[in-house]
């Protein structure tokens, strides 16, 4: 078992009232995994998700990640835990304007303190699988949307992470680029990396092997 | 990672050039005043320090009384120096009376020069310890030796061998060169600022004592005579090794006291030693105790510099900061994709210090080419120190510091954000950071406001002191010091033959130049004195034909006549002399001094003779063609000027072939009296518009943060139809207060460090209120039109884009 959350509440206080943002949570996920979050607009699908990302925390709750407790863990080591396990893709992609895509790809290695001919050996090969290779020393701007979005993608995985959290990854996409980013989980998926993605539409969340609907913070 | 980090910064810094230039350009700035400002400072702050023993050197003063008021001065008696000689030998190493620096005439062959220098003992050489290129430490032993500056020695003999050569000084003694001294250094000078008359020359030449006891009577008399209340030297001393100025200033202090004749007595003459490092930082005394000088400048200057550098810190720092809503986003992604804390704040730092390292090296490029400009306004030869460690060591120093304040707090405050809520947009740069940014433009305000303020005060002042009533014309008056005796008894003469010329409508002689007082006495009486009241007037001897040539005012009485014999013993007294005395009806009035009893026969209006910036002394004009030192000339005004001067040139040259035609015009050498002054003016006047600048730049980036905080509410505004100018409006509003409130604070500080200036000056402004308006309202206008282009800009962009971005 890849993750484990059990009875994880998270909430907000806003004028006397506590505002439940996720209410009793249970999910497991196991290595492997393709899980689809669906929910309305508020529901949590996102916290939800950045509390497995441990970007966020919560506040009752016990969360196992592998086999440490991240709910008893320190901030620097559970900073270190996902930066070793979990990889990011986000709505807006987040690539850094003023790097090309090579060197945003290589930035994470950066921070990984690998070796400078390891992280071109990775770049290179990361460029040749996504098939941007002609595109590696072009800067985010010169980019459409859905190869920004490859690049992203391409990043989260260039470490290796066992787990890729995607919030909404096709939301800001046309429908055909959304298609091809899909059909790249799915095939990331069949390689062996567990996925957990948020999205709004059916359709994407059929990709996926497992679905979860939230309303109100609580699972139903 | 370092490369990653450079080239981030690279990229940012050059794909923003609107604000890496005002961000690098501010510093940039703000350096070159610092390193231009301290290097004035050093300068200053070396002044004398290449004088090997000089912690030991010290110039012998006398403090005073006079009917109640302590008045400090530098001349003493002939026999104070053997008397401290043999009564104090274990205390000192040397004392060397010198007489008063001036220039002399050093003739060889044909050439005739000017040449600054004094009349020394002995000792001289080996008291202030100077490098001799030629000769040794004993060149003065000889009666007829003569010792040369290096630049003088060139100037006289070119590639010629000095050493040995005789050459004529003053027109009448023959010396023989027997040493050459390297030059002082700029910032050196044996003679005080109170000692040398006028402004400080370089030291060109010293001649042995006994030659200048053998050139003048008076001085041999008071050798001979051993005359104890005749002031007319100076004594420099150099304090045994094991003794400190300090103590021997208090164990000599009665020596003079305990030596003058009872008379003198009642003025309380107490002697004391003044260290050479101070002769020029703090050269001014009142009530006998040295409260300034130079060091008020030096303070000054130091804290303005260090201001102008915070101001330009505090604006990296706002700039930095207003940028952090973009920066922000990619502290979220670089803490996503595995970056801590300590890196980001790593990273931020190297920024700062890059940005930091390049404003260092411009602004070394700008202290180098601004030099030139900043010698000539400062008065200086202040050169770049390359080669000085010290230098570069400070300015690693001020590279370290100045990045470190100014990119603690964006490295600090941007590497906190939290990654989620930087990332979903979430986050607004809150309050803390509006009011610190605030907090930093009102402090840059209110130092411009002062400064602006203080440089309208110094220019009132100046302003004011130069429309005082001077008392005579100066337009066309010339002044010619008698250097040499060839003009003795050819008064009539000459000044026939310059008339004759038609270049010169009138002339005199006098014993003061226009523009200084070099001697008083005391000891005169008249009646209705009360004879506890200890005198002491000005003593101008002047020709007959003075009053026309300088146009002095008569208020009461009558000029000098020549046709009444009896006026070679009469006075001529000014307005403040009048008071001074307490006399009634001065005219006909009797006055006894210890020649005998002189008629006062007239009173002129007084005449600006020493500071603009003091009452005018008392004075009295007397007949004596004995003690002319100076030649004044009233220009004819039919001629022009160039005319005029060549003709006299030519009349000069028949009188006095081998002295060197040298002349002042009055006008000229009265304007040097504001010299300290207008200095201060430019410079302030500099600082401010520097600081202003700096301000603005600082402004500028609030303004912009400020609009960029607000542009969805401003989106609202106008959705909910609001008008582009009363948006504009809203956006100024804020600024306005600022500059106010600025103002509030400034108003007194300038008050109070203005009004603490002015104190200098006896005869000062009152500071009008007027200043801090124009200072608060200029100010403000500048202010206005820095932000109006970031206001105007967030008020006229579309609301549907600023909404949707949000």
């Amino acid at each position: 078992m890849l993750l484990q959350l059990k009875n994880i509440f998270k909430w907000v206080n806003s004028g006397g009232q506590r505002i439940f943002l996720l209410k009793d949570v249970n999910l497991e996920v196991s290595e492997g995994e393709f899980i689809s979050i669906m929910g309305p607009s508020g529901s949590g699908k996102s916290t939800l998700l950045n509390v497995i990302g441990m970007l966020d925390g919560f506040d009752e709750g016990e969360y196992h990640f592998l086999d440490e407790s991240v709910h008893s863990l320190k901030e620097k080591h559970r900073s270190n835990l996902y930066k070793e396990y979990i990889g990011f893709v986000f709505q807006s992609y987040h690539l850094l304007d003023d790097l090309t895509v090579k060197e945003n790809l290589e930035m994470p290695l950066l921070y990984k303190k690998y070796g400078s001919s390891e992280r071109k050996a990775k770049v290179a090969d990361m460029l040749d699988r996504f098939n941007i290779v002609g595109k590696k020393d072009l800067f985010p701007a010169q980019l459409s949307g859905g190869q920004q979005q490859l690049v992203g993608i391409a990043r989260a995985l260039i470490s290796n992470p066992k787990l890729i959290l995607a919030d909404e990854p096709t939301g800001n996409l046309n429908s055909k680029q959304g298609e091809e980013i899909m059909e790249l989980f799915k095939k990331l998926n069949d390689e062996g990396v567990t996925i957990i993605q948020v999205t709004h539409s059916e359709k994407n969340a059929a990709y996926g092997s497992r679905i979860i609907n939230l309303l109100d913070g609580r699972m139903v | 990672m370092f490369k990653n980090y450079l080239k981030i910064a690279v990229r940012s810094i050059s794909k923003n050039k609107t604000y890496s230039f005002i961000n690098i350009g501010g510093l940039a700035l703000g350096l070159t005043v610092a390193m231009l400002i301290g290097l004035w400072i050093h300068d200053e702050k070396t002044f004398n320090t290449n004088f090997k023993n000089h912690d030991h050197i010290a110039q012998v003063l006398v403090n005073k009384t006079n009917n109640g008021e302590i008045r400090t001065r530098f001349t003493l008696p002939y026999p104070l120096a053997a008397e401290l000689r043999s009564v104090y030998a274990g205390d000192f190493k040397y004392v060397v009376m010198s007489s008063f620096p001036g220039d002399n005439v050093l003739s060889f062959k044909e050439k005739n020069q000017n040449q600054y220098g004094a009349y020394m003992e002995k000792d001289a050489l080996r008291l202030f310890s100077f490098t001799m290129l030629k000769g040794n430490h004993n060149a003065l032993n000889d009666p007829n030796a003569i010792v040369l500056s290096a630049s003088a020695a060139n100037a006289l003999f070119g590639n010629e061998e000095p050493i040995g050569k005789t050459m004529r000084l003053n027109d009448n003694f023959v010396v023989t060169v027997k040493g050459v001294f390297e030059d002082l250094p700029t910032n050196a000078n044996v003679f005080e600022p109170l000692a040398a008359f006028s402004e400080s020359k370089k030291l060109d030449f010293i001649a042995p004592w006994d030659l200048y006891v053998s050139m003048y009577e008076w001085v041999k008399t008071a050798r001979d005579r051993k005359l104890w209340d005749n002031n007319s030297y100076q004594v420099y001393v150099a304090v045994s090794n094991q003794s400190t100025i300090e103590a021997v200033s208090h164990k000599i202090k009665n020596t003079l006291y305990d030596h003058v004749p009872d008379e003198t007595k009642r003025s309380n003459p107490e002697i004391f030693l003044h260290p050479m490092k101070d002769w020029h930082l703090k050269s001014s005394f009142k009530n006998g105790l040295s409260y300034g000088g130079a060091i008020q400048y030096v303070r000054m200057f130091g804290i303005i510099g260090v201001f102008v550098l915070l101001l330009a810190c505090i604006n990296f720092m706002n700039l930095s900061t207003a940028r952090s809503q973009k920066r922000a986003k990619e502290v979220g992604i670089r803490k996503t994709v595995g970056s801590n804390k300590n890196q980001l704040i790593e990273q931020f730092l190297f920024e700062s210090l890059l940005v930091t390292c390049c404003a260092f090296a411009i602004a070394c490029t700008l202290v180098v080419l601004l030099l030139p400009l900043f010698n000539q306004l400062a008065d200086k030869q202040i050169l770049f120190p390359y080669a000085n460690p010290l230098f570069w060591c400070i300015g690693l120093g001020l590279i370290s510091v100045t990045s470190l304040l100014a990119g603690s707090y964006p490295a600090l405050y941007l590497s906190s954000f939290r990654p989620v809520r930087v990332l979903k947009g979430t986050i607004q740069a809150g309050k803390s950071a509006v009011s610190f940014r605030k907090v930093l433009v009102v402090v840059q305000f209110i130092v411009s406001i002062i400064l602006v303020s203080g440089t309208m005060v110094v220019n009132q002042q100046i302003q004011h002191s130069k429309n005082r009533p001077i008392g005579y014309n100066k337009n066309g008056l010339i002044m010619i010091e008698k250097t040499t005796e060839a003009f003795e008894g050819k008064y009539n003469v000459l000044r026939e033959a310059f008339k004759k010329s038609g270049a010169v409508a009138e002339m005199a002689e006098s014993s003061n130049p226009m523009t200084e007082v070099w001697n008083s006495n005391g000891g005169y009486d008249w009646e209705g004195k009360n004879p506890d009241f200890i005198t002491n007037i000005v003593n101008f001897y002047v020709s007959h034909d003075y009053g026309k040539t300088v146009g002095w005012e008569v208020k009461f009485g009558r000029n000098f006549s020549r046709d009444l014999a009896s006026d070679s013993t009469a006075y001529i007294l000014n307005e403040a002399a009048v008071e001074y005395m307490g006399l009634q009806d001065p005219v006909d009035k009797t006055i006894r001094w210890y020649d005998g009893e002189h008629k006062v026969i007239g009173v002129v209006k007084n005449m600006l003779t020493e500071s603009p910036f003091e009452p005018v002394k008392q004075a009295i004009y007397s007949i004596n063609y004995n003690e002319t030192n100076w030649i004044n000339l009233k220009l004819s005004p039919e001629k022009s000027i160039t005319q005029s001067l060549e003709k006299i040139e030519t009349e000069f040259a028949i009188f006095a072939p081998s002295i060197p035609f040298e002349f002042q015009f009055v006008d000229n050498a009265f304007g040097h009296k504001f010299k300290a002054e207008e200095r201060m003016r430019k410079l302030s006047g500099i600082f401010s518009v520097l600081a202003i600048f700096i301000s603005c730049l600082g402004l500028f980036g609030l303004s912009t943060f400020m609009a960029e905080r607000r542009t969805k509410e401003i989106g609202i505004r106008k959705v909910l139809g609001a008008s582009i100018m009363s948006l504009f409006k809203m956006l100024s509003r804020d600024f306005v207060l600022l500059v106010l409130f600025s103002g509030l604070i400034a108003i007194p500080v300038a008050y109070y460090v203005m009004q603490q200036w002015l104190e200098n000056y006896t005869y000062h402004i009152s500071i009008p209120w007027w200043v801090f308006g124009v200072a608060i309202l200029s100010v403000m206008f500048i202010a206005l039109f820095t932000i109006s282009y970031q206001a105007a800009r967030a008020a006229i962009v579309n609301p549907v884009k600023s909404l949707r971005t949000q």
